[in-house]
């Protein structure tokens, strides 16, 4: 829609909206430009810092070949599980604490001690604990994950306008059902928010947990071909995670967009454009 | 026999600085039926008076009876309207209207019947499917007193219903309100601040102190309003009565925490 202003302007002749999105892309060509004559010109050693077009090329050779496909499939997997497990986990956590008292004298000294502690950190113990697999890589992500969207879970539910609450009340809404009838829809924005959060750490924790844990995914790869001097495989493994990554973003913003699309605020819904 | 009875009721809220009291000492009948307004200058704690009526916050002493039961929480006897309209805002307007339905159990094909004809009765055919946003002020507060008319309780309970909306939009939802009333002869309590719309829609008008809030004077409106809002609203009792209401809230924003005193010897 825009503004009377926006819509002015647009009039007179803004440039087109194709255009407008494109250009949201200028600084990363710019960055892989920079990135490319770099090593070009020699002004690095290029065993140390593969090229752009080589880091393509081994990204190709490797999707060629399968090694992509397969590891990717199983960090998403681990990836995603924690996602989801840590997603519904850390909302019905935020729902107990914002609606008990108990709940929140219990849960709050937890989150805020656990809160800034890395959880790559505790891989080496759940290693100990579970061994070298799924396992560790998931619980670390359901860790990682769980947090952000207790917090936004939480804080969202707190910001529910009494009377919402009274209204329900009003209505012959029983106590129980107001949290799934009011409480939850009402803090669905600030939910997802928590979610969004939480999709970027699962990237994270899933690649640092699987380069020392695990026998395959993505993270794995990146390793090995650290390990052996295969800088461009290993940029190469990267850049895949990278795309992956905000892909995955992307559909969420999406999918945020058309759930909340009853919410005024939806225009804090952004993307890092 | 009255339908609610306000007895010796007050209300503390708690602060760090100390208790800081609400409502002193409310004494209130409403009968069946009856249309009774409550005015006063802003934070008297009239919407707190409203706020306990609904059960959704609790006295700190006295009673409040409801049909000859007290009150321990909000139920479906009494509806009400907030001023900020309180619709679900991830609901449609359909869906609004339909929530209260659905909570007492009604089938679909009943609730489905019922709605459209609530949609037609306010006016908003066409924006069944609309979200709350896409609404100016006056859509919303008929979709709010559309969804509470629809589980049809006994009383309604209006906070400053209009309190929000321009004048025209005002006077015609006042007008709206005044033939619901007659026609249905629900039972209803209004906090306003508002003079001319006390008035013009109550038969009785209560006037509350500063805070800490207490009644210190009412008005029975015996006005003929037969003749429509222009005929009522320029006749000489609309007038003469509008004004003393006026005076006396008047006296109450201009006069000292606890005022009752002085207003009794204005001679009210």
């Amino acid at each position: 829609m825009g503004t009377v202003a926006q819509r002015l302007i647009g009039a007179a002749g803004a440039p087109p909206r194709w255009l407008q999105s494109g250009a949201r892309f200028v600084p990363v060509v710019l960055a892989l430009t920079l990135w490319q004559v770099i090593v070009d010109l020699g002004l690095v050693n290029r065993d140390f810092l593969p090229s752009f077009s080589d880091t393509v090329a081994a990204l190709a050779h490797m999707i060629r070949n399968g090694e992509i496909g397969l590891n990717l499939f199983v960090s998403l997997y681990r990836a995603l599980s924690g996602l989801v497990i840590g997603s519904f986990l850390g909302i019905g956590i935020g729902l107990l604490m914002a609606t008990s008292a108990r709940a929140d004298g219990f849960f709050g000294p937890l989150v805020a001690t656990t809160y800034s502690l890395p959880k790559a950190a505790l891989v080496p113990l759940f290693i100990l604990w579970f061994g070298i697999g799924d396992v560790t890589n998931i619980l670390t992500v359901v860790l990682a994950c769980l947090l952000p969207v207790i917090v936004a879970t939480y804080h969202g539910v707190k910001a529910v306008p009494p009377v919402l609450v009274w209204s329900a009340r009003a209505m012959g809404t029983p106590g129980p059902a107001v949290l799934w009838r009011i409480l939850l829809p009402a803090a669905l924005g600030s939910i997802l928010t928590g979610v969004r959060i939480a999709l970027s750490f699962c990237f994270v924790l899933t690649i640092s947990a699987e380069m020392i844990a695990a026998k395959t995914g993505i993270g794995k790869l990146i390793f090995i071909y650290g390990e052996n001097g295969a800088y461009a495989f290993m940029f190469g493994g990267l850049m895949a995670v990278v795309i992956v990554a905000y892909a995955a973003d992307r559909a969420l913003v999406a999918a945020m967009h058309y759930i909340l699309r009853w919410d005024d605020s939806l225009h804090s819904v952004t993307s890092y454009d | 026999m009255s339908r609610i009875v306000i007895a010796h009721l007050n209300k503390i809220y708690k602060s760090r600085t100390g208790d800081v009291p609400a409502l002193i000492d409310i004494n209130l009948d409403i009968g069946d039926g009856e249309f009774v307004s409550v005015i006063g200058p802003s934070g008297c704690g009239k919407s707190t008076l409203l706020y306990i009526l609904g059960g959704f916050i609790a006295a700190d002493g006295g009673s409040i009876l409801v049909d000859g039961k007290p009150v321990t929480g909000p139920g479906t006897d009494r509806g009400i309207v907030f001023q900020e309209y309180a619709l679900f805002p991830w609901l449609t307007v359909d869906q609004n209207i339909h929530y209260g339905l659905e909570m007492v159990g009604m089938s679909r094909r009943e609730r489905d019947e019922i709605v459209r004809h609530l949609i037609r009765t306010v006016n908003l055919e066409g924006f069944e499917r609309r979200f709350p946003r896409e609404l100016s002020g006056g859509m919303k507060q008929r979709v709010a007193i559309a969804r509470t008319l629809a589980y049809n309780p006994h009383i309604l309970l209006l906070d400053e219903p209009f309190g929000a909306l321009d004048s025209q939009t005002r006077e015609s939802m006042q007008d709206e309100l005044r033939r619901l009333w007659l026609k249905e002869r629900k039972t209803v309590v209004m906090v306003t601040h508002d003079v001319n719309e006390a008035v013009y829609l109550s038969e009785r008008v209560v006037v509350m102190s500063k805070r800490p809030g207490r009644i210190v004077e009412e008005f029975k409106i015996a006005v003929d309003r037969a003749g429509g809002r222009e005929a009522t609203v320029l006749s000489e009792t609309f007038t003469r009565i509008r004004n003393e209401v006026w005076l006396s809230v008047r006296r109450q924003v201009g006069a000292a925490p606890g005022g009752a005193d002085r207003n009794e010897m204005a001679g009210g």
